[in-house]
């Protein structure tokens, strides 16, 4: 057997070509004269997917924690969030109420990784010596209080209106609304696209063995030599990164943030994505979040076909949701593409 | 200057002494023996030396330096590795992937080597790759290499358990009930790789219940009580020191 026959496989090398081909896809129709034509009916759908590539770099970030390491963390919107303020008080100008500095928007991307990143350490160095059970309570309450913070120190955060005035780099590019969208979702499809190659990477390396060895008995992994203290701080406040990227491009998006992106509804959805795929599996937990997503999708159009008002609808889906996640629960409790085995449950 | 010691250790759980100041030395390529009733203390002995637990009091040196509450990733990196009574094996990794796994020095297990695919990463995992297969096969798991290690039975999970520690290559092996829940032929099989270790110069030291197995096995037998030294010497002296007898049988046995 030659040395290359042992090399750890090179999964994930497609998804970066991918996403290097869909940012430069992303590129050529925010530059270039290139237009794009969408059918009406297909809006929905991009929006949809925008929103999706944006929750799917959030879901690698909590599976890196949940589905490789075993953290749970039932406060991911939290890093979102922070991201996304950060950047967006950054990048503002005339902002309504609220900081808003008016630097270039990568910094302000690189300060919102920054700032979630550094939440994400903070959380772990009180926490994540504790069991489980406690890192969940403290995420919890760290994402409740810093909504709190958000609605109620209104010259820093602008409360409930949030912060305006976020540069919107490609709608700055691009005037035409059809090919705006087509690029934005090219460009942050592609993002996600090479984050999923980099965790890839990570998981299938060595790296990767050790976090799968915490989550499988953090005692055995110490007594064969391995800081795992240092490997769960790591594979937090990477996921809070991951989160805080996806909260500085939600921000650069959407030209605003406010308290109301940023509820428990998010890490909800994450939670229930990575859960309803297969946790530990990249693919899988974006494909489960694709189903989760569709679901708002298809009830979007259902809404207009059905005689309930829009409350009863929401109430309805929730149900729906519920009822999906118990079946789950009870038939797959690995995920539709989980490996019961690898997650040491009965099937 | 022995290899591993204890001085005067103490560890309390609640009211309880479970180590009350015992002191042991154990000497290079020594095959030591641990045994004694329930609740004499050999566990929690194992657990505070090998950094499980830290002691109340007394200390722990290996190879001359106070290694006293040092964590157990330290002490597996200074050489002492140690197995456990409940075998613990990473049920929800692969037999290879529970070996590799403890290979020392992978840079791979470094976020940027990782990303990067380095060619000190992809080097390393190939000899570790190889030392791990064959461990695999010196314990006879090569067919359930790839199964999870949740299929393996009691026997083979002592086994993986071994298997495991020796890709550390370690200078003092810590053995907690090896024997226990084990058949006879399998048994002999692990007494036998036990021996062939500690001729190669391995420092081994063993709990175990199983004293046929054990006395036949050693060089040195150590018996405690009650958190502390009862007796220790040669395993067949031992064996017929009236104390051992009236702890393990009660006064009445005589």
């Amino acid at each position: 057997m030659s040395v290359l026959d042992r090399l750890p496989s090179g999964r994930g090398d497609r998804a970066l070509i991918a996403g290097l081909v869909c940012l430069l896809l992303g590129a050529l129709f925010a530059v270039t004269p290139l237009r794009a034509q969408l059918p009406s009916a297909l809006y929905v759908f991009v929006e949809v997917g925008i929103l999706f590539v944006i929750y799917g770099i959030l879901v690698l970030g909590l599976d890196l924690q949940y589905g490789h390491t075993g953290l749970v963390n039932f406060g991911h919107v939290v890093f979102f969030a922070v991201g996304a303020y950060a950047t967006a008080m950054l990048t503002a100008q005339d902002t309504f109420a609220g900081i808003g500095l008016g630097y270039p928007w990568p910094l302000g991307l690189a300060v919102g990784v920054i700032a979630a990143a550094v939440l994400g350490a903070a959380v772990s160095l009180t926490s994540i010596r504790l069991r489980g059970d406690f890192l969940a309570i403290v995420t919890l309450a760290t994402a409740e209080i810093f909504h709190s913070i958000f609605v109620n120190f209104e010259n820093i955060f602008g409360g409930n209106v949030g912060i305006l005035g976020v540069p919107r780099p490609i709608a700055s590019l691009v005037s035409d609304s059809d090919t705006r969208l087509v690029a934005t979702l090219l460009v942050l499809g592609g993002v996600t696209l090479v984050t999923l190659a980099v965790v890839t990477r990570l998981t299938d390396a060595p790296y990767g063995r050790v976090l799968r060895a915490i989550r499988a008995d953090e005692l055995v992994t110490r007594s064969v030599g391995k800081s795992t203290i240092t490997y769960k701080t790591q594979a937090f406040v990477y996921g809070a990164a991951l989160a805080g990227l996806a909260g500085g491009l939600f921000a650069l998006y959407n030209g605003a943030v406010a308290p109301g992106f940023f509820t428990i509804q998010v890490t909800v959805t994450v939670w229930i994505g990575m859960l309803l795929g297969g946790a530990a599996n990249h693919r899988a937990v974006l494909a489960g979040l694709s189903i989760i997503m569709g679901l708002r999708l298809i009830s979007r159009f259902a809404l207009n076909v059905t005689p309930v008002s829009s409350d009863v609808f929401a109430s309805i889906r929730l149900i729906v949701v519920g009822l999906i996640l118990v079946a789950v629960i009870r038939y797959r409790p690995a995920g539709i593409w989980g490996d019961p085995q690898e997650l040491g449950v009965d099937q | 200057m022995s290899l591993l010691s204890a001085e005067g250790l103490v560890k309390e759980f609640g009211g309880l002494r479970a180590i009350d100041g015992l002191s042991v030395s154990i000497e290079d390529g020594e095959l030591v023996g641990v045994m004694g009733p329930n609740g004499a203390g050999k566990s929690t002995f194992f657990n505070c030396v090998s950094g499980v637990i830290s002691p109340d009091g007394g200390t722990v040196s290996l190879k001359g330096s106070d290694v006293t509450g040092d964590s157990p990733e330290l002490l597996a990196h200074r050489g002492l590795v140690r197995t456990f009574q409940n075998t613990r094996e990473l049920e929800t990794m692969t037999v290879r992937d529970n070996v590799r796994l403890a290979a020392p020095d992978q840079p791979g297990e470094r976020t940027l080597p990782a990303l990067l695919r380095s060619g000190s990463m992809q080097e390393r995992e190939g000899t570790v790759r190889e030392r791990a297969d064959e461990l695999i096969e010196m314990f006879e798991l090569d067919h359930l290499a790839d199964e999870y290690s949740s299929n393996l039975s009691g026997g083979q999970r002592k086994l993986l358990e071994l298997a495991r520690t020796l890709m550390l290559d370690p200078d003092v092996l810590m053995l907690d009930e090896p024997f226990a829940g084990v058949n006879p032929t399998l048994t002999r099989e692990i007494a036998d790789h036990v021996r062939d270790l500690n001729e190669d110069g391995m420092t081994v030291v063993i709990i175990e219940h199983e004293l046929e197995t054990l006395t036949e096995l050693v060089d040195r037998l150590i018996v405690l009580q009650q958190g502390q030294l009862l007796v220790e010497g040669d395993p067949e002296m031992v064996l017929k020191d009236e104390r051992v007898i009236e702890a393990y049988l009660g006064g009445d046995a005589k």
